[in-house]
């Protein structure tokens, strides 16, 4: 187990260099990584460590992972370690860094990052103005750029005017990159800075170019998480990943995980963190990435479980709890929803996250009203806060507020074109207005972006189906398409039975009410569609002359009460007649009539 | 008052450096009572002048962005230019300006300003005024503007002082230096000084200098400026259509320049130093572009519009207006799915609500916000008819009778049936196809005809538009109306009996009726709500831009201007009618002239066609214009032959040369057609028929004009070529496809057509059932230019059925030459002359040498109308039959004169195959 120590050091070393670079939250994210790392012969150093309440309860919750999935971690852990060919790849860069930072920490830089650590951007670049060692150079722009994103926040609310809030820009960044350019032409720029020019890149709407520099960032300085995330960002699509050019490192593993759930291929994802697991054992960012990929995944119980370890085991995070309050919503667990509101709202109430919990809430009470407030207080902390805006636009419509919600919508369409439940809501309120055609739009655009969704197919085929389009073929084809999908409510499955018999092509309608059947039967479910499907088949046996079937499908249908049973009851009479000779009359019409 | 009322400045300014460099001229303008010098104007003109480019500035809307300092100085100039001559007047004012609010560099200062602005409006007792005091009426438009300033820097914020002040330095600073650092303006009071004292110094050598300043300095200052910009932002944008950006559109001047550049030159700078106008301008500028984009499709450089408007929807989120342009410029791109997109995406965020419709009748509810998406459905039915898309347009547009129904809105309502009654008209839906068959009859209760459909939903959209008082639907669906009429026979809707006593309303007196009405529109337009909120900004924009064309071009600034209005030149002239008014007014015309062709009257065809030209050019959009142009030349074909045709047709290519699919393609591929049959070169005749088939799209029921065209060519290409049995099958076809959707008149043609292909196959019997069937359809619809022809044919065939029939076939002719020669083209009546002469030499009384020239004339006629034409093989005809008259006078020079001349057009008739020569020319 020489490599998890390498991770170790490798980890250590980088918390230090990001730290002293002001790059806090990649620093947080290493640590959490750090203490993640299994311990096979605890080090005084990491017991030290790991001094939180935390790792006090982490023995049981080992346990009761293994007991949960205990396959996977056996397997993962006997698995020779995988980063270790990707180790050789990357430059021992870990130690050298260290040696080379001790050395040029100048009073200056000091000074400055002090004024940094105060939030005095400014000072702490002017203070740096004339420092030329690459730390102090990155520190300085980081500083300006800093400012300047402060500075555009402050002026997007000043300077709102009649026509809304113009895009303010960040005014640093034209100066930034000029500097930083110049900096990479030269090769002087080190992996730091590299990042910094990428994200300035980035807010300048020059993409490609950003994700190539991100990923000479990360190529020469693998274990900054912030590079990484903002190069997961970019990768909007399958291609744009594919098409990156980056070194073996294990933290290449958790990148493409991150871009595989963003890029919603949930399955590929979770076999990468539950790879990943078997270095980082107790790391709760996985734990939680997997609860989330699960959830994406509509396996609520289990994505409820880690859940709740996470909670258990960190008592006051607050990130990744918003998708939690969505299983919790989608379980329509009240009490667990409230408790969880409770606790995030004692622990940081300003968090937009905490204000989707406590919205989520509201709207499972069907206090609407209140649970838009609470999403509008997320929305202007974060307005780029994608779930809020679609979660808004629910409640809207539960309120009835059409126009409302669909601007909700709307908003979050354009600021991820990708997000198929904006498009699917926008669909289903113009499907409520009575628009079938214009909801057919949207209804194509998710199918689109989620095409193995079938409930997205099943709202089109419904809208094709309507009364006032009556597009008969073309619901039946989106209806294929769901029933190819794992339709769960069955709803495609009938609906193709209903309309190929109304269509008159018993053959097929016969063939999707007998596949209903059986589904039905291994669900165990009952119910009108049940009593349907029997009948028509009970009928279609019938007029196709296998007796038998027919006899069987209507004794089924004895079992019930009500008019049907009249009906089969007359069937039988019919079926029996020809039978024992007697001339054939259709006794069936009068009783179905 | 009202109209201010309407423009509303109110609660919508943002004060930018702009602004308050308007309200520092207005100063000028009406100093008020504090003001420490008076402006000493040279005569009343020259300060009403003055007020004339102040009320301009604040109204035009000729742009999004307010102009910089520089232009804003370079226009004063211009305004002041002809009034006089280069004084040193204008230039203290601007450099008066200029140090006045480079001065302005502390909050305080801003403050002192908008405080002495106040000073400037009259005060509430107007009796107690003095004569000398000039004070601006608080409640006129530069009041009015005046008072929302100080009202927006009343409620400004001190942070919105602090931007203020900081844009006033980029503002002032733009002309000097575009990258110097913001240090270096803030100098302050000497400045001020320096130009209290260079103006005191003015005023003493006034008489000394404005004598002896030579007068190119001034051009010269500003203007190399200007191309010097034009160079860096010509090499910055290689793949933007600068240069018709700048030449053609008129909206030339570094504003447009400055844009693009910020779009290249890498966006971060995009808002420095570009302030966006008031609300009001911005939507003007909007409607203006919308209006340019739905008349001339493609006119605009798309890539430079699209940027434009994405610049001005970052920096303005809220006006949910440019997604629409963006849409329409989509649209008449032919990108569906941008276009789609933007659709969805405007209707989404307005809500409907921002109308479009400004002739709308019911205000939207107080406190409830329900939104109007049946608008977006109507547009979208719309989008969809452009595209193509039948069907989808008419789900979408009958999904929108339903929402607006539901939702009592009866204007969308209307106008929903109008672009129905549109859609109807412009595709052919085949009565049996089923499209609106019974599922949609718009509840009339039992299935009828897509015909009847039609006319009921046309009636019904004609009486909504009455009732709703929206004059312009009014006018649409009366045009709508006309037309239907100039195509179909009316019959009660519901029959009750076998065509029992109905009057055909196809009566060329009841069709021109229905067109006059239309025009009644021009009047009726001033008092209903049709005219634009922003007519006085279109006339302001206008004038501007006279203002610009006069910097821009230097030779008038060398002429001698001294009248205000010489500014005006009579073209850009603004019209006080809006011009959707004109175009439909115009359309009225174009209508008419499309029925008289029908009707068979050339003459009021090319007149109508001119006066369309000449009054409504302006306003039309660019395929009515290119139809207008069409008709004309194909006039030029039928009566001056083909070389004037093509020589006006090359006129017209250059001119519409931009358009896709356009008319004059069509006409030109026609015009090919018809020349190459006449010369007998059958390839090239082959080869354009493909090129006219390959145009119609592949959709049945789309472009049906253009299928009937290409089948009609190509049967009369496969009559050319002798294959009787392939031209009559093409021809029958057709004939059955114009009865499945209802295409009578075409109908008549073709029918016409099969008679001579039988005719020409030696089958006269069942060449004259074709030809008199025609003929009832012809009379049915009053087309009596067909008529004429179809009676020439029934002459010919009678003629061809033997020299028994002769006399009947002259009666029949001499019924129709009136018309013939009244209204014919050069072909009809060569063929004519020549069926006249046969006739005459059929007739076994009729005897060469007593009158000669009875015959020799009309032959003479023919022969040279056919030559005209190059129409050999007719003119071989016709100097075989001179050559044969001559022979039976025994006039031997005559006949062999004759007989060359017959031999020069054989030749040529059967070496035609081999000259490809006209079209490698084309």
């Amino acid at each position: 187990m020489g490599s998890k120590e390498t991770y170790r050091a490798e980890l250590r070393s980088s918390i230090r260099q990001l730290r002293d670079r002001c790059l806090y939250s990649a620093a947080r994210w290493a640590g959490e990584l750090l203490v993640g790392i299994e311990q096979d012969n605890p080090p005084s150093s990491v017991s030290a460590s790991r001094g939180t309440p935390s790792s006090s309860a982490r023995p049981p919750h080992q346990q009761d992972y293994l007991h949960r999935d205990g396959s996977s971690f056996r397997r993962s852990r006997s698995r020779p370690c995988p980063g270790s060919e990707g180790l050789s790849v990357t430059p021992a860069g870990g130690v050298s860094y260290i040696t080379q930072d001790e050395i040029d920490d100048g009073d200056y830089y000091l000074l400055a990052k002090s004024y940094f650590d105060c939030k005095e951007y400014r000072r702490a670049a002017h203070v740096l103005r004339t420092q030329t060692s690459k730390k102090s150079i990155f520190l300085r722009c980081y500083a300006l750029y800093l400012a300047g994103e402060k500075r555009k926040e402050e002026e997007t609310i000043e300077l709102e005017g009649p026509l809304g809030r113009s895009e303010v820009c960040n005014g640093e960044l034209a100066h930034l990159e000029r500097e930083l350019c110049a900096l990479r032409r030269s090769s002087a720029a080190d992996p730091f800075t590299l990042y910094l020019y990428g994200i300035v890149l980035r807010d300048k709407g020059c993409t490609s170019l950003a994700c190539t520099v991100l990923a000479e960032s990360v190529n020469a300085y693998p274990w900054n998480w912030s590079a990484w995330s903002e190069l997961q960002a970019l990768c909007t699509t399958v291609d744009i990943l594919t098409g990156l050019n980056l070194k073996n490192h294990w933290m290449k593993d958790f990148f493409l995980a991150g871009a595989y759930q963003e890029l919603k291929m949930y399955n590929e994802a979770l076999q990468k963190y539950e790879h990943l697991l078997g270095l980082f054992q107790f790391s709760d960012y996985i734990q939680a990435q997997i609860a989330t990929a699960k959830y994406s995944l509509r396996d609520y119980d289990e994505a409820e479980i880690i859940f709740e370890e996470l909670l258990r085991v960190d008592p006051y995070r607050i990130d990744s709890m918003d998708i939690y309050s969505n299983l919790l919503y989608a379980k329509e667990s009240f009490s667990s929803l409230s408790s969880l509101a409770h606790r995030v709202f004692l622990t940081d109430k300003y968090r937009p996250e905490s204000c989707c919990i406590i919205a989520n809430y509201y709207s499972l009470k069907g206090l609407h009203e209140k649970s838009v407030i609470y999403f509008r207080r997320a929305l202007k902390l974060n307005k780029k806060y994608l779930s809020a805006w679609t979660l808004m636009g629910h409640e809207y419509v539960e309120m009835k507020n059409t126009p409302a919600a669909i601007d909700a919508y709307r908003r979050a369409v354009d600021i991820n074109p990708r997000d198929y439940r904006a498009w699917y809501g926008l669909g289903q309120t113009y499907e409520m207005m009575n628009m079938p055609f214009y909801a057919l739009y949207y209804f194509r655009k998710s199918a689109f972006l989620q095409p193995s969704d079938a409930r997205l197919w099943i709202a089109m085929g419904q809208c094709y189906e309507s009364v006032p389009l009556q597009m008969l073929e073309e619901a039946i084809k989106c209806y294929a398409r769901a029933a190819k999908c794992n339709d769960r409510e069955g709803i495609a499955l009938h609906q193709l039975a209903k309309l190929h018999s109304v269509l008159g092509r018993s053959e097929q309608a016969a063939y999707y009410y007998k596949k209903d059947l059986e589904r039905m039967e291994e669900e165990d479910r009952q119910g009108p569609n049940m009593i349907e499907a029997l009948l028509f088949l009970a009928r279609h046996c019938k007029t196709e002359k296998k007796i038998e079937e027919a006899e069987m499908y209507c004794t089924r249908l004895l079992d019930y009460t009500g008019p049907e049973k009249e009906t089969a009851k007359s069937i039988l009479r019919g079926l029996r007649m020809p039978q024992s000779g007697f001339p054939s009359v259709e006794f069936d019409h009068l009783g179905s009539s | 008052m009202a109209g201010i009322a309407k423009e509303g400045f109110s609660g919508i300014v943002n004060l930018t450096p702009h602004k308050i460099a308007v309200c520092q001229l207005i100063q000028y303008f009406a100093p008020g009572v504090h003001s420490p010098l008076a402006i000493p104007f040279k005569s009343i003109s020259q300060h009403n002048r003055l007020g004339l480019f102040l009320l301009s500035l604040t109204r035009a809307c000729d742009d999004y962005v307010e102009p910089s300092l520089d232009q804003l100085i370079t226009q004063f100039k211009a305004a002041g230019v002809g009034g006089f001559e280069y004084d040193w007047f204008v230039d203290w004012l601007s450099e008066d300006l200029t140090s006045r609010l480079s001065s302005l560099s502390s909050p305080d200062d801003l403050y002192n300003f908008f405080e002495k602005l106040r000073g400037i409006l009259s005060p509430a007792d107007v009796a107690s005024m003095e004569d000398e005091q000039c004070f601006l009426d608080p409640s006129s438009h530069l009041g009015v503007f005046i008072r929302c300033c100080i009202l927006a820097f009343s409620i400004l914020t001190f942070e919105g002082v602090c931007h203020l002040l900081s844009n006033m330095t980029i503002y002032c600073n733009a002309t000097d230096s575009a990258y110097g650092p913001p240090e270096d303006v803030l100098n302050d009071d000497h400045v001020l000084q320096e130009s209290f004292s260079y103006s005191e110094h003015n005023r003493v050598l006034r008489f000394d200098e404005s004598e002896t300043r030579p007068r190119a300095t001034k051009s010269s200052f500003h203007i190399p400026g200007e191309q010097q910009m034009r160079g860096i932002a010509n090499e910055l944008l290689v793949d933007f259509d600068v240069k018709f950006k700048l030449g053609d559109l008129g909206i030339c001047n570094n504003n447009s320049i400055g844009k693009l550049s910020n779009d290249t030159g890498q966006d971060s700078d995009y808002q420095r130093g570009i302030f966006l106008r008031s609300k009001w301008q911005i939507q003007g500028y909007l409607n203006e572009q919308a209006n340019l984009l739905e008349r001339g499709a493609g006119s605009l450089p798309f890539n430079s519009f699209e940027t434009s408007l994405r610049n001005l929807q970052k920096m303005a989120p809220d006006l949910h207006h440019v997604k629409y342009l963006r849409y329409l410029n989509n649209l008449y791109n032919d990108d569906y799915i941008s276009a789609m997109e933007n659709l969805h995406r405007y209707y989404d965020y307005s809500a409907g609500m921002e109308g479009i419709f400004t002739g709308s009748s019911e205000p939207p509810l107080p406190g409830i916000h329900v939104g109007r998406y049946e608008s977006a459905l109507l547009c979208l039915g719309i989008m969809h008819t452009r595209f193509g898309h039948s069907k989808q347009a008419l789900e979408g547009l009958s999904e929108a009778v339903r929402i607006s129904q539901q939702n009592n809105d009866d204007s969308c309502l209307s106008y929903t049936l109008s672009a129905i009654c549109d859609l109807l008209s412009k595709i052919g839906i085949s009565s049996n196809s089923g499209i609106i068959g019974s599922r949609y009859s718009l509840g009339l209760g039992t299935p009828l005809s897509t015909k009847q459909q039609l006319l009921v939903l046309l009636k019904r959209s004609l009486k909504r538009a009455e009732n709703l008082k929206l004059t312009s639907l009014l006018a649409f669906s009366r045009l709508a109306h006309a037309a239907f009429h100039l195509k179909h026979v009316e019959r009660p809707v519901l029959s009750s009996g076998p065509k029992a006593l109905t009057k055909l309303r196809t009566e060329p007196k009841l069709v021109c009726k229905e067109l006059r009405l239309t025009s009644y529109l021009l009047s009726e337009f001033a008092s209903d709500a049709l005219s634009p909120p922003n007519e006085g900004g279109a006339f302001s924009t206008a004038w501007l831009k006279n203002l610009e064309k006069s910097i821009t071009s230097p030779a008038s600034l060398d002429g001698n201007k001294t009248n205000d209005y010489n500014a005006f030149h009579f073209s850009s002239q603004p019209n006080p009618i809006p011009v959707s008014v004109l175009q439909l007014a115009g359309a009225s015309y174009l209508l008419r002239a499309t029925s008289w062709e029908l009707y068979g009257s050339a003459t009021l065809v090319r007149a109508n066609t001119l006066v369309y030209l000449s009054c409504f050019a302006d306003s039309a959009s660019s395929s009515e214009l290119s139809m207008a142009y069409c008709k004309l030349i194909q006039h030029q074909a039928l009566f001056n032959g083909y070389k004037e045709a093509l020589n006006a047709l090359k006129l017209a290519e250059a001119k519409f040369s931009s358009l896709p699919k356009s008319p004059i393609l069509v006409q030109k591929l026609q015009l090919i057609h018809e020349r190459a049959l006449h010369r007998g070169e059958l390839k090239i005749a082959r080869q354009v028929c493909d090129e006219l088939g390959i145009l119609a799209s592949s959709t049945s029921g789309v472009d049906l004009d253009l299928k009937v065209v290409a089948s009609i060519r190509l049967a009369r290409t496969l009559l050319a070529a002798k294959q009787f049995n392939q031209a009559a099958t093409v021809a029958g076809s057709l004939f059955s496809q114009c009865y499945k959707f209802n295409l009578h008149i075409e109908s008549a043609s073709v029918l016409l057509l099969l008679a001579e292909i039988h005719k020409k196959s030696g089958n006269a019997v069942l060449g004259l059932s074709h030809a008199l069937a025609s003929l009832s359809f012809c009379r049915t619809f009053n087309l009596d230019l067909l008529e004429a022809s179809a009676i020439l044919t029934i002459a010919e065939l009678w003629l061809s059925l033997g020299c028994s029939h002769a006399k009947r076939a002259s009666s029949l002719l001499h019924h129709s030459l009136p018309m013939i020669f009244g209204h014919g083209g050069l072909e009809l009546r060569a063929r004519a002359n020549i069926t006249l002469v046969k006739c005459h030499l059929c007739d076994p009384s009729f005897v060469v040498a007593d009158d000669p020239d009875i015959v020799l004339d009309p032959l003479r006629q023919a022969a040279k109308d056919l030559e005209t034409l190059e129409f050999h093989e007719m003119a071989a005809e016709a100097f075989y039959l001179t050559a044969l008259i001559y022979n039976a006078m025994g006039q031997m020079e005559g006949r062999e004169e004759a007989s060359s001349s017959f031999k020069k057009h054989m030749i040529a008739f059967e070496n035609a195959g081999s000259e490809e020569k006209l079209w490698n020319e084309l």
